[in-house]
């Protein structure tokens, strides 16, 4: 049996061992749910070790009949197939590497009903896996689908005192946009009578445009609510503000991905044509977003929303990297949704760790923490510049890329884009000074202890993982170049064909349908 | 009656014509037997074996015909059809007949010494609901209507110490009858202008004047008021909530399923396409009523019976999909998977809510519900299990259910109504999530549950089974789909 199996379902597994533990012994809670995670992270390095970044198609493919459906004019079988190919590879290995880091950051603040939170968490990461391992339309929407309901528990259980609004909204949200998506499912599938996306993929041109176009923003508007792109954005701030540390590190860390993974893969791979004629609907969203989120973050006093909104603005970075459509765009973005995993889930364990010390995230509360916790600042500091883009860390390789990828595309919205990089910097460094320096005014804050063996072990992988990217980026960018170069080169033909399409028309067609043509595309 | 009738008669019930009518025949000899054994004091103590029995040999019965590669089809001078759809149906009441009976059985504190009565007349329903699946023919689908409404009527009001029940039984059985009449009304309107009242024959009919397209209205409307469609929908809170819940669960899930299954299977292909938008619209806006209704309920009961009517328009969607001109298979098999998910699931949650209220609760407040999760886990597992269901969540039967009825749509042409009807479905999202948060978010309320009664391993059997069913249909879509296939 192929290994993806394996991954994607020994979570599962340990959710059914783990719901037949005593609830009381949580001490072998933690370490059952530490075990199995940690497995799963073994698995998923012998995967990266396993994979060949230099082949665009998937890997490790593992497929099976489910069930066949009667649709129209013919049977479509619906199959259970797995597969990893270089546009996966990054976030299966993220999703398995940062679970056991999220069990052992759950020991501060997770103390009630322990033995259910760490079903749903394993339950999670089986739903967060299949969504990017699956290869089939309705096996993917059912992973989709299934990985929002443990989220709405982690955060309706553990959350803060909003949590039940911010977990309804979030369930709703996500909800609504996922709905639509299945309608345009469905009529892919009927359209072109199969459900499996290697084979769909290059051949949704044969649907009609109009077709293509609502099945396209029917795709799109799922995956933009849950990145979130900008006017969808806001279930995101209370989710991320309500839930627990562990759960906010699961939500910046992957879940987000899976909206951008969305784009890329169904969005992009899947409709490449459709992506050409409106990536700059794209362009527009994900630059407003990087600026809008920017100034939210500077409006916030709370740390973990200000770290909430910081999201919003980090992840129009990938859209606007994904939708520039040239190669070192869409590979700048992929990494960049590794480097906002890593840094913002980063910020969250910081932010929770303080939390925890102080019960208090409301940035006049803190103050001159520096001086009683020095380890805790180095970390601090540390992550706000690798989440600000400092060269040498990870941040700034994706960056880089993204923007340069941009400015490609579009000198405008690149630039709009380098903004928020400005941006980014005032609100984390402003964060940071209200933190970590100046005076210690408030007596409660003098005598914290600082950050243990354990806490330190929990940041300490992902440090290196940022320290390794910004230094030594390729180690990353290989494992995915073989898919997006063919991404790349696809996407790129399918514009000189649209344009050469648009030169063909102008030629056949009387002069006046040239002129309204030509307004169009200005 | 002269010789020949009679021999004609015997002609006519031919081998096929017993194949198909066996599970109809068991279940009318078995209502006789266990009112022997009601009658006989030796034999009282079989009663349960007797309705058990009688709804697993009908079981039986119906699976030979679901397994056989031939099936009997038009039966009993094409009055009759029994294939692999109606057997699934068929499998699907008995199934969900016996459930509806398991929950009952440690329902009833007051009534106790009637519930020989209560559990023959339920024994009774599954045949009508049956007749009505495999009618062929207006005056069978009516008889049929008939044998299952009338024990309904009775088994409403059967919880006499409560005046809701009692007002649930009168108001039920006053708009029903209005409800027969009109299909009556309506076939004899189709008669007249048709000359027959075989489905077969009115397919070859011309059915444009204008007698016959309003005897088709109000056979439709009558329909209609069966599954609680708008505007025929007014009914079903007051009565749902009225009735004894685990009859609630036999009527919401039975009637509708049966229903359903006639309107898909018979009256659609009569129906002329240029109503397909009419019927659309009631659609949708008998899910936005369900759904409004449910998301305002405080009572679970009232609230699941909302639901009932939201889902109900959902599948109207299927119907007008049908109309439309979808593949008229594909809308029969998207209409019997989603009740097949449907029966299970609202079963189940009725079913728990009969055990809530078996254990002292005078009403199925949401409130009731609280700290669920940590008194009574598996209650509280088996309930969210459900509701995801209900929603509509994968790896349940009702994800599969919407995805199917929404394919209707597709096939139909009818994108706007889809995504209309999508969205509308996430309302739905808002109540059953509800349900969880109260169970398992919110702490326990201060006034203490009162303690259970001892609780029959019926009930816990059947939410096992429920449960099982709800997953496997989600899950393993071709253990129900390959016996249609062929």
């Amino acid at each position: 049996m192929s290994m993806l199996v394996w991954i994607t379902f020994l979570p599962l597994l340990g959710a059914i061992g783990i719901a037949f533990l005593p609830a009381t012994n949580t001490r072998l809670l933690r370490q059952a749910a530490l075990g199995v995670t940690s497995l799963v992270a073994v698995l998923g390095l012998f995967l990266w070790s396993s994979f060949d970044g230099s082949i665009a198609e998937p890997q490790h493919g593992f497929v099976r009949d489910w069930f066949t459906v009667a649709l129209g004019a013919g049977d479509v079988p619906i199959r259970f197939a797995l597969g990893v190919d270089g546009i996966s590879i990054l976030l299966v290995v993220l999703t398995t590497i940062l679970m056991p880091i999220v069990v052992l950051s759950s020991h501060g603040h997770i103390e009630h009903r322990v033995k259910e939170f760490f079903v749903w968490l394993l339950v999670m990461q089986a739903g967060m896996l299949g969504v990017f391992l699956s290869l089939d339309l309705v096996l993917f929407y059912f992973f989709w689908e299934v990985s929002l309901v443990p989220l709405y528990f982690i955060v309706g259980i553990w959350g803060g005192e909003r949590r039940l609004y911010a977990t309804i909204k979030f369930f709703l949200y996500t909800v609504a946009g996922s709905l639509v998506m299945l309608v345009g499912m469905i009529a892919l599938i009927y359209g072109l009578q199969s459900s499996d996306l290697m084979d769909l993929i290059g051949r949704t041109g044969e649907l009609p445009v109009a077709t293509q176009t609502w099945i396209f923003f029917s795709f799109a508007l799922a995956f933009a609510i849950k990145v979130p792109v900008l006017p969808f954005h806001t279930w995101l701030a209370d989710a991320h503000t309500e839930a627990p540390t562990s759960g906010s590190v699961l939500l910046a860390g992957v879940l987000l991905k899976m909206g951008t993974y969305g784009l890329l893969r169904f969005g992009i791979q899947l409709f490449p044509g459709m992506a050409v004629s409106y990536s700059s609907v794209f362009l527009v969203l994900g630059a407003l977003g990087i600026v809008y989120g920017a100034f939210l973050a500077m409006a916030q006093t709370d740390l973990k929303r200000l770290v909430a909104c910081s999201s919003v603005s980090h992840l129009g970075f990938v859209v606007l990297g994904l939708f520039a459509l040239t190669e070192p765009g869409i590979r700048g973005a992929v990494l960049q949704m590794v480097n906002h995993g890593l840094s913002t889930g980063l910020l969250f364990l910081l932010v929770g760790m303080l939390y925890e010390r102080t019960h208090t995230r409301m940035l006049d509360r803190f103050g001159g923490i520096a001086t009683v916790m020095p380890l805790y600042a180095i970390f601090f500091v540390f992550t706000v510049l690798s989440s600000a883009g400092l060269p040498g860390l990870n941040g700034f390789v994706g960056e880089y890329m993204i923007l340069a990828g941009t400015f490609e595309a579009s000198p405008l919205w690149a630039a709009v884009g380098v903004t928020g990089v400005i941006f980014g910097a005032v609100y984390l460094l402003m964060a940071t000074r209200r933190v970590l320096f100046g005076a210690l005014v408030h007596d409660a804050n003098k005598k914290l202890a600082d950050i243990n063996a354990r806490e330190i072990g929990i940041m300490l992988p992902l440090c290196v993982l940022c320290i390794w990217i910004g230094v030594q980026p390729n180690t990353f960018l290989d494992k995915t170049a073989g898919s997006l170069d063919a991404l790349a080169k696809r996407v790129e033909q399918e514009r000189i064909d649209q344009e050469r399409g648009q030169a063909i028309g102008r030629i056949e067609f009387d002069a006046p349908s040239a002129t309204t043509e030509g307004e169009e595309s200005r | 009656m002269s010789q020949q009738t009679v021999a004609a008669a015997f002609e006519i019930f031919d081998d096929a014509a017993s194949v198909a009518t066996a599970p109809l025949l068991t279940i009318g000899v078995g209502v006789l037997l266990y009112l022997v054994c009601d009658i006989v004091p030796r034999l009282r103590a079989a009663r349960g074996l007797a309705f058990c029995g009688t709804i697993l040999v009908a079981l039986f019965f119906e699976l030979r015909i679901l397994g056989a590669d031939v099936v009997p089809g038009l039966v009993l001078d094409k009055t009759f059809h029994a294939d692999h759809t109606t057997a699934l149906f068929g499998c699907v009441f008995l199934l969900g007949t016996l459930l509806a009976w398991a929950y009952s059985v440690g329902y009833y504190h007051a009534s106790k010494p009637f519930k020989p009565e209560h559990d023959a007349l339920m024994l009774g329903a599954p045949a009508g609901m049956m007749l009505m699946v495999g009618a062929n023919d207006l005056i069978v689908f009516f008889i049929g209507l008939e044998l299952l409404s009338l024990p309904l009527y009775c088994l409403a009001a059967f919880k006499r110490s409560r005046i809701e029940s009692v007002e649930a039984g009168v108001k039920y059985f006053l708009l029903g009858s209005f409800a027969s009449a009109m299909l009556l009304y309506g076939s004899a309107l189709v008669y007249t202008a048709s000359g027959t009242l075989s489905i077969p024959g009115l397919l070859d009919a011309d059915l444009s004047s204008s007698t016959a397209v309003a005897g088709l209205a109000l056979i439709a409307a009558s329909l209609f008021f069966k599954v609680s469609v708008f505007p025929f929908h007014m009914w079903v809170p007051d009565v749902y909530q009225g009735s004894p819940t685990p009859v609630t669960a036999l009527m919401a899930t039975g009637t509708k399923a049966a229903a359903f299954g006639f309107l898909v299977a018979q009256v659609m292909p009569l129906l002329p396409p240029s109503g397909a938008p009419i019927v659309a619209v009631l659609g949708l806006v008998t899910m936005a009523l369900g759904n409004l209704g449910a998301l305002v309920q405080s009572d679970l009961k009232r609230m699941l019976a909302y639901s009932g009517v939201a889902h109900a328009g959902t599948l109207l969607l299927v119907v007008a999909g049908g109309m439309a001109g979808a593949d008229a298979a594909g809308a029969l098999n998207a209409t019997l998977y989603y009740m097949v998910a449907y029966v299970f699931t609202a079963t189940g949650a009725f079913g728990l809510l009969a055990l809530m209220e078996a254990d002292g609760a005078r009403f199925t407040k949401l409130d009731s519900l609280r700290g669920l999760a940590k008194s009574r886990p598996g209650v509280a597992g088996a309930m969210a299990l459900f509701m995801l269901s209900l929603g509509g969540i994968p790896a349940t039967g009702g994800f599969l259910g919407k995805w199917f009825a929404f394919s209707v749509l597709v096939d139909a042409g009818m994108i706007g109504t889809a995504i209309i009807g999508a969205l509308l479905s996430v309302v739905a999202l808002g109540y059953y999530l509800r349900v969880i948060v109260v169970m398992y978010m919110q702490p326990a309320s201060d006034v203490e549950p009162a303690p259970t009664t001892q609780r029959p391993m019926t009930a816990g059997i059947a939410t096992i089974v429920c449960g099982v069913f709800v997953l496997a249909t989600g899950l393993l879509p071709s253990l129900f789909l390959a016996p249609l296939a062929g």
